[in-house]
């Protein structure tokens, strides 16, 4: 059977990993800040030509972003976290 | 009638955590802050985490005493039962033992209650009055829920919106347990109300809603935050699973060859393979696997021939189902995507070999979840159900084989408020698709001139 090179609408949902429940293409096309969730070649790649389509539907930065950001180690994130909320505690006071 | 369950009475359950960091082959690098390029310390996260955490966080002990107070709270569903899934094994027709332990039995139905207790009491001892959290389905949030009910701790659980939306039961039992529950984005971080002004309809994410439990967090020195995988002191807590593991598995005078377990953030594979990775390091024999839960197209769809266990040729030939050993799925190579999230402390001992990643795509788990549920009884949680079915491959690969072999895997929780994925598989709403067969062909040229197996030229 040939992969469609078109998402599934809204009415196909698989699960997701990291939410832990049924999820649609288009939540995760725009997961991340309005751009595409970084598990999401792995997830869908199984239902429909992903691959081609972001290829496609993204500028050559979100591509670069989605499969070549180095993973961050989760105390960092933490780390700019708890940094970004000190920030916006100082400005609102 | 040989004993079903393996159950370790209450006098017997571990008395101490085990900590692997000063037993890695490879030490883990501490993280340097992104502001001043020296290693993360004690002060940076101390905004949000009470100190107790932060001291196991980096502990070099080997061994970290159990507080009794958290033992007390343990005792309401540990020590959990050790199965011997004998019904399994007839089904399959299989000479491997198969052996589960079961973290579905917790009051949240699954092991996060294992760190969420433990988090719960160092909060409690250092003053803490609230815990902050995100959450989607809401499996961690219940836990740490009810875990914050025991020791009289307030529980704030920011839930990504559109997991709010469609996960209601998981909401109420928060709600049951005491703990307020708020869709995320909400109106009340910076962080929330940001994103909202941009967008009143954002469906929220995980991203979103850890910013809003930090941020709340940071903003009031009362509350604290809290994670429910990763970190390794979350992957410490767990293992008073893999302790009574090995505690029931000596009891009825085994050992296991294999052991299995399901990786997304990694803390219920660390809980049971843990303490066992420990005794691989002294010289056990065990394969132990954790298994991914990534859609890739699956390997079962090649023929059963020698191949490499690696993508470059270094490993001995085994017989395998293969697509030949330089077949990866092109996700796979996409920029380490794969250990994206997961705890430093697995990723390390994947790449020192002490650990064997597996992946296994969404419909052999359902496969395997109906399996195991129409002979074992217990509906499993989708990312639990990877586990079920590894330990189904590999009990099939020793019927091939031919061996008596013990597999364990730990069965982290539950699915009975997890239906609708069943319902779409049950109802055929996961479709297969099948590798195009040029992909196919090509990846199999590569395994022409190996030896065939017996049992392929049969």
């Amino acid at each position: 059977m040939e992969k469609s090179v078109e998402p599934p609408g809204d009415d196909f949902k698989i699960r997701c990993p990291r939410l832990g429940h049924q999820i649609f293409f288009s939540y995760c096309v725009i997961e991340s800040d309005g751009n595409p969730c970084f598990k999401i070649l792995d997830c869908w790649h199984q239902y429909f030509e992903v691959e081609t389509y972001l290829k496609t539907h993204l500028n050559s930065e979100q591509w670069d972003k989605l499969v070549n950001r180095p993973p961050k180690p989760k105390v960092l994130s933490l780390v700019e976290l708890i940094e970004q909320a000190k920030k916006r505690k100082k400005e609102a006071e | 009638m040989e004993p079903k369950k393996i159950v370790l009475p209450e006098s017997e359950i571990p008395r101490q955590w085990y900590n692997i960091l000063p037993d890695m082959p490879t030490p883990l690098e501490p993280p340097l802050h992104p502001g001043t390029g020296q290693p993360v310390g004690p002060d940076d996260l101390s905004p949000i985490f009470p100190m107790p955490l932060i001291e196991q966080e980096v502990s070099q002990d080997r061994w970290i005493d159990i507080p009794e107070e958290i033992l007390e709270k343990y005792l309401i569903w540990r020590p959990t039962p050790l199965y011997r899934a004998y019904n399994l094994e007839r089904y399959l027709e299989t000479p491997a033992k198969i052996y589960f332990k079961n973290e579905g039995v917790s009051p949240a139905g699954s092991h996060k209650p294992n760190t969420a207790i433990a988090q719960a009491y160092y909060n409690k001892i250092s003053g803490t009055k609230r815990i902050t959290t995100e959450t989607g389905a809401g499996q961690w949030g219940s836990a740490l829920s009810f875990c914050c009910s025991l020791f009289g701790i307030e529980c704030k659980v920011f839930m990504v919106k559109v997991s709010y939306n469609q996960k209601p039961y998981r909401r109420i039992m928060m709600e049951t347990w005491g703990a307020t529950c708020v869709a995320s984005p909400s109106d009340e971080t910076e962080a929330g109300r940001k994103i909202l002004a941009e967008n009143p309809d954002s469906p929220g994410s995980l991203g979103i809603a850890i910013s809003e439990a930090v941020e709340a967090a940071v903003a009031d020195e009362d509350t604290k935050y809290s994670l429910g995988s990763v970190l390794n002191h979350v992957m410490l807590h767990q293992t008073i699973n893999g302790l009574e593991t090995q505690k029931q598995m000596a009891l009825v005078g085994d050992y296991p060859d294999v052991i299995i377990g399901c990786a997304g953030g990694g803390s219920n594979f660390a809980g049971n393979a843990l303490p066992f990775v420990r005794d691989k390091i002294n010289g056990k024999d065990i394969d132990i696997i954790a298994v991914e839960p990534a859609s890739c197209p699956t390997m079962t769809r090649g023929p059963f021939a020698y191949d490499f266990g690696d993508t470059v040729g270094m490993t001995p030939l085994l017989p395998m189902h293969t697509l030949g050993h330089s077949f990866v799925p092109e996700p796979i190579h996409a920029g380490g995507l794969r250990y994206h999230g997961m705890a430093p402390i697995i990723s390390q001992l994947v790449m020192d070999g002490l650990i064997r990643p597996v992946a296994i795509s969404q419909l052999e788990t359902f496969k395997a979840g109906i399996t195991f549920a129409r002979t074992e009884g217990f509906i499993s949680a989708p990312e639990t159900d990877h586990a079920v079915a590894m330990a189904i491959r590999e009990a099939l690969k020793a019927k091939e084989e031919g061996k008596e072999k013990t597999i364990l895997f730990n069965w982290s929780g539950h699915g009975l408020v997890d239906m609708a994925a069943y319902e779409a598989y049950l109802h055929g709403k996961l479709a297969d698709h099948e590798l195009p067969s040029e992909e196919v062909e090509r990846a199999l040229k590569d395994i022409e001139p190996l030896p065939k197996p017996k049992q392929a030229q049969k």
